[in-house]
């Protein structure tokens, strides 16, 4: 386990680096750099090339790289170009947000989902099974920033009873109770959407196993229905549920430009958006970093899960999963 | 280059549709750059007619906070620096300026200006003396000296500090010190609208005057509030990236028209939608743009106030007269009929009534209508007529296919690419009109949306393009528009980026800036419009406004209103407003 553990770790490493590679090759491809954002676009060349020479980006790319690695490597993930602000101030609060807002909407929608895909399952079709259904269709049809002006039209401007948006209200500032009131209707919106995909999962692997040989045997045994779905079914079921949960959690620090946007929460996906346009190399590499680790945490978690959830699997260097 | 900076404006509307639509992708985002738009002489009677409605209830009350807001956080507040609408309307608040201008758009020495009175012109036109008041004070409580003056035209001045200024003061000669409180400023050449870079906040020499030009950009003087020391009634306190400037009234302001409004919170909304939202829950008190699309329900709501008046800021469709950029280098826009002929084909005041709600006027010159330059009838309208437009490109050789009835001239299709920025739904709009208008008369129109930082590096700035559909936001009120049209400044160094030359023209723009006296200046300009709009580098469209909302916790006395003609004139006069609980 622990040298598996030790190999995954210097495999993502390396992957992590390519990636830096790339991303960096990529974005200093796209036409217009920094400069061209910043300033109006009616000035004198020579003013973007000054501008350019003051900021460094006058420099060859692989220079810049090398510098902009130095830099990583000793804990720094540079400046923004637009005001020569340090990348993690931004960064880091704004992961805090981000993490707040899907980590609650990821639970909520867990917490429903999963033992009600389950209960599905032992009743196709009925009533509930119906109901989940059509909320599922919903979750995935709708788009969510529609959604979410939707709610804020009904439930904000109408009715009043939640803030339309932001974090906090002006001058509560760290409030829990208000962070939750806020908290309500970009849940609502996010949670549908997980919610849908989650409860599909949930449902379709418990019938999958269900279905199986051992089901059958463990009913024929006279075992109770209950035993067999959780003490026999669900511990099997739970194993694509675990992967897709592994590869959902860079979302968690992603976050959902559109609904951060409609209800102005200041989290990372609108950040990503925004410095996306502006060409801020240094803090589109920082979000692809963390990104790029964060993946590689959910994968291993989830095989480490898999190992948890089903003694089969054996993480090791012969005859184990590797994914 | 530049005599006056003249920005091409895109980014306004482009932030709201662009990352809607676009989700995650890493185009079409409005981060910074825009236009500091401007002023404009407009008539007294036509200022704001909205603005009575604003209920001035029982006169002024001092205190309470007012929440303004945008779309897009500031760059940097370094008046050196400053090239963005937000960073611009910060500064409307924390610096005060040499001079102001009033609601016509005239230079003056305001209460709240840091020169005493207007500045004297020598008899050759060539210095201005400009006297300062002894009161100013910055916020750490140093004086506000000629040093200061001097240190900022020269930093800016300077081409290793990168600062946009550059072009606003490229015709100063010299700068002197004549006392503390007097500074000449000396040109190489009579320049009228030099006036208007007088109209500009000041930097504090005693901050900033050891740190090398290269590297004011990265100094924290601009970006960190705790190091940036100011001169205007409010003082920049705190600033949540991102999130919202906080301005608190400065105490020991110097001036002696003080702030009524105790705080001012300039907020950033992730697109205007949100930003129409939270002024109707009263989330904030004040938004600059409202999109055409929403006027309408904003207006339903009763509680906001609408002020919607065309502003600095006119739209065109440029033509590139280089024909490497066509097929075969067969410039199809050489013929000045066919130019005559598509300005026909467009129905511009069908554009004004439907997309842009009737918000906006037809021109048909570079200059504001109802400005002192604009030339009237003396500059050719062209009226919505399909006819009229067949009838000249038959003139000017163009045969219709007989296949498909595309017109063509010596083998070549009259088909051409119009670009414009992404995300821009009202240009959206306009580019389909266009395209059905000109396919009406024979023209195969194909309008192509391109991400604005891409677009402005690739194609608007070398001049690599066939036609464009985009916009000019006038910074001053001042006509001269000489670095846009004269051949002096083709690209990829000048603005020109049509490649538009006409020898009439270079020096009529010429003799436009070479005189002071504003009569003889009308009759240039007058000569200027007939000219350009019968040769039609662009086909002018029409100048257009954002809608100004303001909700019911906001007062001004009518004199004091919001003035969509000036560039930040959704700020005029804010030191008189006051604002109710």
């Amino acid at each position: 386990m622990t040298e598996y553990l030790i190999r995954r770790v210097l495999q993502s490493v390396l992957v992590i680096f390519l990636i830096t590679i790339l991303t960096f090759l990529l974005i200093h491809a796209a036409p217009g750099g920094p400069t061209q954002v910043m300033l109006s676009p009616g000035l004198t060349p020579e003013i973007f090339e000054q501008q350019a020479k003051n900021l460094g980006l006058d420099q060859p790319i692989p220079v810049q790289y090398v510098r902009w690695i130095g830099d990583l490597l000793q804990g720094d993930l540079g400046y923004t170009f637009k005001n020569h602000i340090a990348v993690s101030d931004l960064l880091w609060p704004r992961i805090g947000n981000t993490v707040i807002l899907m980590g609650s909407a990821w639970l909520v929608s867990l917490l429903i989902a999963i033992p009600w895909g389950i209960y599905n399952s032992t009743k196709v079709y009925g009533l509930s099974d119906q109901t989940a259904s059509f909320i599922s269709y919903l979750g995935f049809a709708m788009p969510t920033f529609w959604f979410g002006i939707l709610l804020q039209q009904w439930l904000s401007l109408k009715l009043d009873w939640f803030p339309l948006s932001d974090m906090y209200t002006r001058g509560k500032e760290g409030d829990i109770g208000d962070l939750f009131m806020h908290l309500v209707l970009p849940i609502t919106v996010l949670a549908l959407g997980f919610l849908a995909s989650y409860m599909k999962y949930a449902r379709a692997s418990m019938l999958e196993v269900l279905d199986q040989d051992y089901i059958r045997t463990a009913r024929a045994k006279g075992v109770k229905e209950r035993k067999v779905v959780f003490r026999h079914a669900l511990r099997n079921a739970l194993i694509p549920i675990i992967t897709i949960l592994g590869l959902d959690l860079p979302i968690l620090v992603g976050g959902a430009a559109l609904t951060e946007n409609v209800f102005n929460w200041p989290g990372m996906g609108r950040w990503f958006v925004e410095m996306a346009g502006a060409r801020e190399y240094s803090a589109l590499m920082a979000v692809t970093i963390v990104t790029a680790v964060i993946v590689v945490i959910g994968n291993l978690l989830a095989d480490i899960l898999y190992a948890v959830v089903d003694p089969r699997v054996k993480l090791g260097k012969q005859g184990g999963k590797t994914a | 280059m530049a005599k006056k900076r003249k920005w091409w404006s895109g980014l306004l509307v482009l932030s709201l549709v662009g990352v809607l639509f676009t989700g995650c992708s890493t185009n079409n985002t409005a981060s910074s750059p825009t236009n500091a738009p401007a002023a404009t002489a407009a008539p007294a009677e036509s200022a704001a007619p909205d603005a009575t409605e604003a209920p001035a209830a029982d006169g002024p009350v001092d205190g309470g906070t007012l929440v303004t807001s945008t779309f897009s956080d500031i760059v940097n507040l370094n008046p050196l620096l400053i090239n963005d609408t937000s960073s611009g309307d910060v500064a409307q608040f924390v610096f005060a300026k040499l001079y102001n201008l009033d609601r016509e758009g005239n230079v003056q020495a305001e209460d709240w200006s840091l020169a005493a009175e207007l500045p004297e012109i020598s008899e050759d036109g060539l210095s201005y003396t400009v006297k300062l008041k002894d009161t100013p004070k910055w916020s750490d409580g140093q004086p506000i000296t000629a040093d200061d003056v001097i240190y900022t035209i020269e930093t800016g001045k300077n081409p290793e500090t990168g600062s946009p200024l550059i072009s606003q003061y490229d015709k100063v000669k010299t700068v002197e010190k004549i006392d503390d409180h007097t500074v000449k400023f000396t040109l190489s050449q009579i320049y009228a609208p030099f006036l208007y870079a007088l109209v500009q906040e000041i930097v504090p020499a005693h901050i900033l005057k050891d740190v090398k030009p290269t590297e004011i950009q990265t100094n924290a003087y601009g970006t960190d509030p705790a190091k940036t020391v100011t001169s205007g009634p409010w003082k920049w306190t705190a600033w949540k990236q991102g999130e919202s400037h906080t301005l608190d009234a400065d105490p020991n302001y110097w001036g002696t028209v003080k702030p009524h409004i105790a705080q001012i919170v300039y907020k950033i909304y992730a697109d205007q939608n949100t930003e129409v939202q939270a002024i109707m829950k009263g989330d904030t008190d004040h938004i600059s743009a409202i999109p055409v699309t929403q006027v309408e329900a904003v207006k339903a709501d009763g509680d906001i106030d609408i002020i919607q008046k065309p502003g600095a800021q006119y739209e065109y469709v440029m033509f590139n007269f280089d024909g490497k950029n066509f097929p075969d280098s067969y410039g199809l826009f050489a013929g000045q009929k066919t130019r005559q002929a598509i300005a026909h084909a467009l129905n511009r005041q069908g554009m004004v009534d439907n997309i842009l709600k009737g918000v906006g006027a037809l021109m048909n010159a570079p200059f504001l209508p109802d400005t002192w330059a604009d030339p009237g009838d003396a500059a050719v309208n062209y009226d919505y007529n399909a006819e009229t437009a067949k009838k000249l490109l038959a003139e000017d050789g163009w045969v219709a296919d007989a296949k498909d009835g595309i017109l063509t001239k010596d083998g070549h299709r009259f088909s051409f690419e119009l670009q414009y920025n992404a995300g821009n739904s009202r240009r959206e709009q306009v580019a389909a009109v266009i395209q059905q208008n000109l396919k009406d008369v024979g023209i195969e129109v194909t309008p192509k949306a391109i991400d604005f930082a891409a677009w402005i590096d690739q194609n608007v700035t070398p001049g690599k393009f066939q036609a464009l559909l985009l916009a000019w936001s006038l910074n001053t009120p001042d006509p001269d528009a000489e670095s846009i049209f004269s051949s002096k400044y083709f690209p990829p160094a000048g603005q020109n980026s049509g490649w538009y030359k006409n020898e009439k023209l270079d020096q009529l723009w010429v003799d436009g800036y070479s005189t002071v006296d504003q009569a003889e200046r009308k009759e240039i300009y007058k000569e200027v419009g007939k000219e350009i709009s019968t040769d039609l580098p662009y086909v002018f469209l029409y100048q257009y406004g954002q809608a100004i909302g303001t909700g019911p916790r906001v007062h001004w006395a009518e004199e004091d209103a919001p003035e969509p003609s000036l560039g930040y004139g959704q700020f005029f006069h804010a030191i008189k407003w006051w604002v109710t609980d």
